[in-house]
């Protein structure tokens, strides 16, 4: 009988490890998918006209006007009516409306890029801190740093009411006190009244030198003021807050809270965009709260946590990378809504203002001539809008697709 | 000999809407420098949320310590401030989690976990750092240790992610590790092998370890000490022996008569304890064991029995009639 001598068999490292990356295979599924593509295909044409147009094909609107050449239907050759090519016609100041789809591009993609970095910033952090000290005791530093923005955030009120940036001061400062001594009469009603007064006395003094009408407003103010910064505020609470005035914004209907807030700040496009942005605030603060919840209980924060790492550490090292892909795909989708937000604002004249190139506004201005056969001037703004709306809502959905944890192993 | 580590009046409640969760009471105990401490009982009683109340991780709200002390080696942990608890955790006490799945962040490589434990607490370059994350994976046996730290968790099996917990846990030299269910989640001869590496561990390192189960089998092997929990409370206290050879309380003779044993007769029913742990919101006014317990009278309904030492030091039972039961010996 042969022995088996098993060094004969060479035993070979059956599992293959390769060091793929998370980012790296979620890039592969992405590119296998066609509408993916497509829409990244859409998503890069419309990023780079726009910022090739801006810098390298000079364009003045306030130049650009041409009676002559009024509403001609688009032409590619050069006639002796026409003497310059028009690929989209141009519209009822005669200007090429080619040239001003590729430059309204540019406006869109600003547009874009600023909302969305408004929402996402703040709804971000306000998602991230909401949905990370729910649960989580927070260390002294923290709690008076919250307590300091509270003052800081309530005082402005009164402050704003009464013209005095002493009160702003005060509130920060009644603010810091309050968060730096917890302990001080805690949970009693002594300490209720004690804030309550100064509350009252930061107010209501130098908001006299304004009247005493305002005084007594402004005292009101500080007392409540007052008794908010002396109760315990923890973590919970502060959430409970945030996520309420976020409900409060978000029971508004989207466009009517942007036309109220330009209204209020006035017309023009970064306006619009701070508009755009604001009413995003609250979308992208409860999906980063509520991703933020569902790892915050995971086994490995508490792995962190009992390691002796610090809250600061913990959110941005562990949590954040882990809740990043439902943040990828929504600002995704939220760039194609924000593009569509101010083409609605520019529609209704409450965006980018004339002659600045934009999309919304080219359709504002052109929508009548249509009775009159100009179809090229709605079409092509028109279109633009939709084609770059569309691709980026096709990349986001792939992208959904390629980031899902459900497909991960 | 002063102890390492001295438990007072524990107490932990949870605020929830409908009332009050008792979920840690009057916890009083202590540990020895290198003593393995098995903190025995079924599931809910308690065991784990005792030793996040040590670690102040418990989640608050709604979760709050009410009362006790914890001396660590002369400072009580309860008195100190999140930021110094910071400083504590992992370097005096380190824990390490049931489920090994979740328990390491899937975004990192497992040796940047290991890494970062170190530089928190040590000051050591990125590269010594990356050489002793090497040898703590190898002192916890893993095959090819060096070439793993790149390794991202999915990339480990269960029992591979459980070692790597712990050589995280070990990475600070911790006075006291605390192992909360570690081989739960694990097949048994993995099991086997995790209680190995703890035991061999523990001669090298020479570390308190805190071991938390509801497997009286997996402490039978490892522990000096028993703590045995039931709603909260310890039942019975004292040196492995005395548990599993002269049983008091009768609880704990209940749970060692449910455990399968293999000179067992083939048909032999398991003995099962009747009815249901107590519901932590109301717990009862008298002994939290008393509704299924046999050795029931009146008084174990009206009043809470104290831990009472038996037989000098070694042995600590909350019964009212201890002295009846004779000394069980496990079957």
């Amino acid at each position: 009988m042969t022995q088996i001598n098993p060094e004969e068999f060479i035993v070979t490292d059956f599992a293959v490890r390769e060091h793929r990356s998370l980012w790296g295979d979620a890039w592969r599924r992405l590119i296998s998918s066609n509408t993916a593509r497509l829409g990244m295909f859409v998503v890069i044409l419309f990023i780079s006209s726009a910022t090739l147009s801006h810098f390298f094909w000079e364009y003045e609107p306030k130049k650009d006007l041409d009676y002559s050449l009024k509403l001609k239907a688009p032409n590619l050759t050069v006639t002796e009516e026409i003497p310059s090519i028009h690929p989209f016609g141009t519209d009822k100041l005669g200007r090429d409306i080619f040239r001003r789809v590729v430059h309204g591009g540019w406006n869109s993609l600003r547009v874009g890029i600023v909302a969305v970095g408004i929402s996402l910033i703040f709804g971000g952090v306000i998602g991230l801190l909401t949905g990370f000290y729910e649960t989580i005791t927070m260390t002294t530093v923290e709690r008076i740093t919250l307590f300091g923005i509270s003052g800081f955030l309530l005082g402005s009120l009164s402050a704003w009411i009464a013209n005095q940036p002493l009160q702003l001061v005060g509130f920060t400062l009644l603010g810091l006190v309050a968060g730096y001594f917890e302990g001080f009469w805690a949970g009693q009603l002594k300490r209720v009244v004690f804030f309550s007064v100064l509350g009252i006395l930061i107010s209501a003094v130098p908001a006299l030198f304004a009247g005493s009408s305002v005084a007594l407003v402004c005292g009101v103010l500080g007392l409540l003021t007052g008794i908010f910064l002396a109760l315990a505020l923890d973590g919970r609470f502060f959430s409970n807050v945030m996520m309420r005035i976020m409900d409060m914004i978000l029971s508004f209907p989207g466009y009517l809270l942007a036309i109220a807030i330009v209204a209020f700040l006035g017309p023009g496009l970064g306006k619009g965009m701070i508009a755009i942005g604001v009413v995003g605030i609250p979308v992208y603060a409860r999906l980063t709260r509520s991703a933020v919840l569902s790892v915050v209980n995971k086994e490995y924060i508490l792995a962190a946590q009992s390691v002796g790492e610090s809250h600061g550490r913990i959110i941005f090292r562990h949590i954040t990378p882990n809740i990043l892909s439902p943040i990828i795909v929504q600002t995704t989708m939220g760039l194609a809504n924000a593009i569509l937000s101010a083409a609605a604002l520019g529609f209704l004249g409450l965006g980018a203002i004339p002659p600045e190139p934009e999309w919304g506004a080219m359709l504002g201005d052109s929508y009548r001539y249509l009775t009159s056969g100009a179809w090229w001037a709605v079409l092509f703004p028109g279109l633009a809008i939709m084609l770059s709306v569309l691709g980026f809502n096709l990349l986001g959905d792939g992208l959904r697709d390629a980031l899902d944890p459900k497909l991960r192993t | 000999m002063k102890h390492l580590l001295e438990v007072k009046n524990l107490e932990t409640r949870f605020y929830m809407q409908d009332g009050v969760v008792k979920a840690v009471n009057n916890v009083s105990y202590t540990m020895d420098r290198g003593e393995i401490l098995g903190v025995v009982g079924e599931s809910g009683c308690g065991k784990s949320v005792h030793a996040l109340s040590m670690m102040q991780l418990i989640p608050y709200p709604p979760g709050k310590i009410t009362n006790g002390e914890v001396w660590l080696d002369g400072q009580d942990l309860l008195t100190l401030s999140e930021e110094e608890m910071q400083k504590v955790r992992g370097r005096e006490i380190a824990m390490i989690f049931q489920d090994p799945m979740t328990s390491l962040n899937p975004v990192y490589t497992v040796g940047f976990q290991i890494m970062e434990a170190l530089l928190l607490h040590n000051n050591m370059s990125r590269r010594e750092a990356r050489d002793r994350a090497g040898e703590l994976l190898e002192l916890v046996g893993i095959p090819g240790a060096k070439d793993r730290l790149d390794d991202y968790p999915h990339q480990f099996s269960g029992g591979m992610r459980q070692r790597a917990m712990i050589a995280m846990g070990l990475s600070c030299e911790p006075k006291l590790l605390i192992a909360d269910e570690p081989t739960t989640a694990l097949d048994v001869t993995i099991q086997a092998q995790i209680i190995d590496l703890v035991k061999k561990l523990q001669d090298e390192l020479g570390m308190a370890i805190m071991w938390i189960t509801h497997d009286l089998g997996v402490v039978a092997e490892l522990a000096h000490t028993i703590n045995v929990m039931y709603a909260g409370s310890i039942v019975e206290t004292g040196k492995i022996h005395n548990i599993y050879k002269d049983t008091k309380h009768p609880y704990t003779i209940g749970l060692l008569g449910s455990l399968p044993r293999l000179d067992d007769a083939p048909g032999t029913e398991l003995v099962s304890i009747p009815g249901l742990p107590p519901d932590l919101l109301a717990l009862p006014e008298g002994c939290p064991f008393a509704a299924r317990c046999v050795y029931r009278i009146d008084k174990c309904l009206a009043e809470k029995p104290p831990l009472v030492e038996i037989n000098g030091k070694d042995h600590a039972v909350a019964c009212w009639r201890w002295e009846e039961i004779a000394g069980m010996g496990s079957r």
